[in-house]
């Protein structure tokens, strides 16, 4: 069960890194977006929110990949 | 000799080596799977905002659970991780490792400060870390042990 999920949260992670310049120029700049099954099925600019959406549609947010979407400049340095 | 896939990302503007891996933590009685960013600049485990958030952790319920507290620079400010002492991270079941991770608890203003891999892993681990940036590769290497044990007594 437990390498089920994490190979999916693998996809997911691996389906935002991939399509990131379209999420950016999908108008999800600044927001924080939940992938499942390689769509993003919540989005806000408050992570709260994505969970609140996550909450009514029965998903389990602590299983899914949640991710911020940095405008394109955006440079971080750890 | 265990090898151990990693994943090279495009992430905000700089190629990231990232890692998957289920995470167990005791102390909270919970268990997600996390992508961190392998950062060999950082001497510490630390599980990021998202990642607590998705939890639903209080900052008020981690500083109240039994832990060591520690203060950790990061990003130019001061920030205090809680430190839990058994945690587990699990890499596909290929395999696993127990040991202290930080989880910020104050200070932390930054809601996107990712989860981060340190060096208290590779060097918990007995890891080595290959990466060819040009070609988008990367893995760990793991040393088996039983040859871990020889060679610490052979020190």
């Amino acid at each position: 069960m437990e390498q089920q999920t994490l190979q999916k949260f693998q996809r997911d992670s691996e389906w935002f890194h991939s399509n990131i310049k379209n999420l950016q120029d999908e108008g999800f700049i600044g927001k924080f977006v939940a992938i499942k099954n390689s769509k993003p099925i919540a989005s806000n600019k408050d992570i709260n929110l994505v969970l609140e959406e996550l909450d009514r549609k029965g998903e389990d947010p602590s299983l899914l990949f949640i991710e911020f979407v940095h405008p394109r400049e955006f440079t971080l340095i750890l | 000799m265990r090898k151990i896939s990693l994943q090279v990302y495009d992430f905000a503007n700089g190629l990231r080596i990232m890692a998957h891996f289920w995470l167990r933590i005791e102390e909270l009685n919970r268990s997600i799977p996390i992508r961190a960013i392998v950062d060999t600049g950082s001497p510490i485990t630390l599980i990021g905002t998202i990642d607590i958030t998705k939890m639903r952790i209080s900052s008020l319920k981690l500083k109240n659970l039994e832990g060591r507290n520690k203060p950790v620079n990061i990003g130019g400010g001061q920030i205090t991780t809680k430190i839990f002492e058994g945690t587990k991270l699990n890499f596909g079941g290929n395999f696993e490792i127990n040991m202290p991770v930080n989880f910020p608890i104050n200070g932390n203003n930054n809601p996107f400060q990712p989860s981060l891999l340190g060096i208290d892993f590779l060097l918990k681990s007995n890891a080595t870390l290959y990466f060819n940036a040009s070609k988008k590769e990367a893995y760990l290497e793991i040393a088996d042990e039983e040859k871990k044990i020889i060679e610490e007594s052979l020190k």
